[in-house]
């Protein structure tokens, strides 16, 4: 008796554990070795042109990295419809470095190491740029193209932007926001790398241009309590909060100032960094009249930014959509830019695609062309200063071919 | 002297939330003496509920009545075929709901793709008395707080339940040879703390950005308040966070905001120095 009650409890124990053990299983096959392969279809297949992309699919971060990886594989799979390059298919090797800086290490590594890339693109966060940049080109001698709008004073060689500038988001929306706003600026900022090195850039055109900088706070970048700085800004008669508080903190500023009647009583909100999926996110009316400066808008109506916007639609949906705030703008640019300079060079190695990167031009992009500064892995592209309207963005001036102004 | 009047509201309002948020993490501690990690996820789904009827059409009030009945139901379950089995451990409890609040959290993220999202409130903008503006959410947060902290104050000084979870929490040896159902005490408990939880972030997410991350900022506050109050007693964890949640409101008024984060947590330590078994000690013993 007391051996089938034993036997029961075993077979049950065991039963249990067949069920854990399955369920392991499919969380693992589900999850996979984290990497992601596009592999190229065809008889040239066993010798593909290998572009490494490595983004946030994961973590904070992934609101960005999820299109970013979209638009890589957008772009490969059609340069592979056209053939590939140099009659060699692209293919793209994806790893998730999870807004973790430690583990992005480890995963451009085996990108450059082990899969022998021949191209590195990706890093949204200035902090994951400065992680991986040397793994990628110094120890790995390979290729690297930052995406993301950023800071400035990125000058490593074999490592190019294509991302904005704080010459080209400051310089021609600081006097727009004097003109149409006022003279007495109020900067909340998130406490990291770009906004303090922003702030610094920004400040100098504020002063350059007669206005005048009333105060500059900054906050932990998950902070939601802004009482203090918004009663700051309402009671020191301040025209223009440009704003580089980051999600998720920056709901809550926008909120706040909302509630206290900022721009009912004739203040403009300005975010450099808040695209159309920033504004589809928050509530229309916080941040009507809210004004930012990018390098595209789906407002611009351009053919070619149309096309890309809706092949990306029809592929990915509408919950992320191609915007220039996320680094998608700056990866479409990077990846056309480097298949351009590899047709060019006749080559991969990097210092051929690095010396056609240097003058590499697009006639035509999201938001028009653009082309780099040689010398200076940076691009000239235009800049369009928009003001969002009932939950839309209205385009109010557009800048053609903005120098990005850094590593001169 | 304008500024001192807004200034005490939002102190006031973001206090209201917190110590929602403690008293559900408090009550778990003090009962059961484990600290439930997978707290600050308990507001994540209570957000995530809300923000998930209101895209279905339904009215944010009906979500906020269906957030705390919710997320009480996942304490509950979880309670049930997980929880309960770290009584006696508390750092397997530690990491087991850690754990638990891990699966929530990256669950939600990729629901939400990773995005940030705003849900407009029942009750939206501000009321104007004057030239003072009062955010009207921000009332309705302080009215629901105080409701709430009125009714378990009566729940649990007043009725039948109360007295019983009062007897399991002072000696659970003696409450279980008295014939009160321990277990079935402590299920309930946990379901209570879980939708207080649940109700913490429905009323917090027309006020701060809905994403995955939303508890974790919450939580080691809510520790240090649960910590500062001492463990043991309702009253303690609800003078904790009066605590912390205005000092760490006040701080950004008078000082930078990034070093009044770390200034709250100084003045935890100073107050533990004095009072280690928390601020109310005199008071219990």
């Amino acid at each position: 008796m007391s051996d089938k009650i034993q036997n029961d409890h075993l077979e049950s124990i065991s039963r249990r554990l067949f069920a854990q053990r399955a369920s392991l299983m499919t969380g693992l096959v589900a999850l996979g070795g984290g990497s992601y392969l596009l592999q190229p279809q065809g008889a040239s297949a066993a010798n593909p042109i290998k572009v490494g992309v490595a983004t946030d699919l994961t973590g904070p971060i992934s609101w960005g990295g999820i299109p970013n990886a979209n638009v890589a594989k957008m772009v490969i799979e059609e340069i592979n419809k056209s053939g590939g390059l140099l009659g060699r298919p692209l293919q793209m090797i994806l790893e998730d470095t999870a807004t973790n800086e430690q583990l992005a290490v480890t995963k451009v590594r085996k990108l450059v190491t082990q899969d022998k890339v021949d191209v590195v693109l990706g890093g949204i966060t200035s902090s994951m740029r400065n992680a991986i940049k040397d793994t990628i080109v110094n120890r790995g001698k390979t290729l690297y193209i930052y995406p993301q709008l950023y800071e400035g004073k990125e000058c490593t060689s074999n490592l190019f932007c294509t991302g904005p500038t704080p010459a080209q988001q400051c310089d021609t929306f600081i006097p727009w926001l004097i003109k149409n706003g006022g003279k007495k600026f109020y900067l909340p900022s998130a406490d990291y790398v770009w906004p303090h090195t922003l702030n610094e850039y920004a400040k100098k055109v504020i002063k350059a241009n007669g206005g005048e900088v009333i105060g500059e706070e900054y906050f932990p970048v998950d902070h939601t309590e802004y009482s203090a700085s918004v009663n700051k800004i309402m009671t020191s008669g301040v025209n223009v909060v440009f704003n580089t508080t980051i999600p998720p903190g920056v709901g809550a500023l926008f909120k706040q100032l909302h509630e206290a009647g900022f721009s009912k009583k004739g203040g403009r909100l300005a975010c450099v960094y808040y695209d159309e999926n920033a504004l589809g996110i928050t509530p229309a009316n916080e941040i009507e009249g809210l004004a930012t400066c990018l390098d595209y808008f789906a407002a611009i109506g351009d053919p070619m930014g149309t096309k890309i916007f809706n092949n990306y639609k029809a592929q990915f949906g509408d919950k992320s959509r191609f915007c220039a705030g996320g680094a998608a703008t700056g990866m479409w640019r990077g990846l056309t830019l480097w298949a351009e300079a590899v047709k060019e060079a006749k080559s991969v190695k990097r210092d051929a695609v690095a010396a056609a990167l240097d003058h590499a031009k697009l006639k035509d992009g999201p938001g028009g062309g653009c082309e780099m500064v040689p010398g200076t892995r940076h691009l000239k592209m235009n800049m369009y200063i928009a003001v969002s309207k009932a939950g839309q963005y209205k385009v109010v001036e557009t800048s053609k071919m903005v120098a990005p102004g850094e590593c001169a | 002297m304008s500024s001192i009047l807004p200034f005490l509201f939002d102190i006031l309002a973001f206090t209201s939330v917190f110590v929602i948020i403690v008293l559900g993490l408090g009550v778990i501690a003090s009962m059961m003496g484990i600290f439930n990690f997978a707290h600050g996820e308990f507001i994540l789904l209570g957000a995530y509920s809300v923000f998930f009827l209101d895209r279905a059409g339904v009215p944010p009030w009906l979500g906020m009545i269906y957030a705390p009945i919710f997320v009480g139901i996942v304490g509950l379950v979880l309670e049930r075929f997980a929880v309960r089995r770290f009584y006696t451990t508390p750092v397997a409890a530690m990491l087991g709901t850690y754990a638990i609040g891990l699966v929530i959290r990256e669950a939600v993220r990729t629901a939400l793709g990773g995005q940030f999202y705003n849900v407009v409130a029942p009750l939206d903008g501000p009321i104007m008395l004057g030239d003072l503006s009062i955010s009207k959410w921000r009332t309705v947060v302080i009215v629901i707080t105080l409701l709430m902290l009125l009714s378990c104050w009566l729940l649990f000084k007043k009725t039948d339940f109360g007295l019983r979870v009062r007897a399991a929490l002072e000696n659970p040896m003696l409450a279980r040879a008295s014939g009160i159902a321990v277990s079935r005490v402590y299920s309930a408990t946990f379901a209570f703390g879980a939708a207080m939880a649940g109700l913490a972030g429905a009323l917090m997410v027309p006020l701060y950005p809905l994403n995955a991350d939303m508890g974790v900022t919450f939580l080691i506050k809510a520790f240090l308040a649960v910590m500062l109050g001492g463990v043991g007693g309702l009253q303690g964890s609800v003078a904790g966070s009066a605590l912390v949640g205005s000092t760490s409101a006040a701080f950004p008024w008078i000082i930078k905001p990034v070093v009044a984060d770390v200034m709250v947590f100084v003045l935890a330590i100073v107050v533990v120095k004095f009072r280690p078994d928390g601020l109310l000690s005199k008071l219990r013993s």
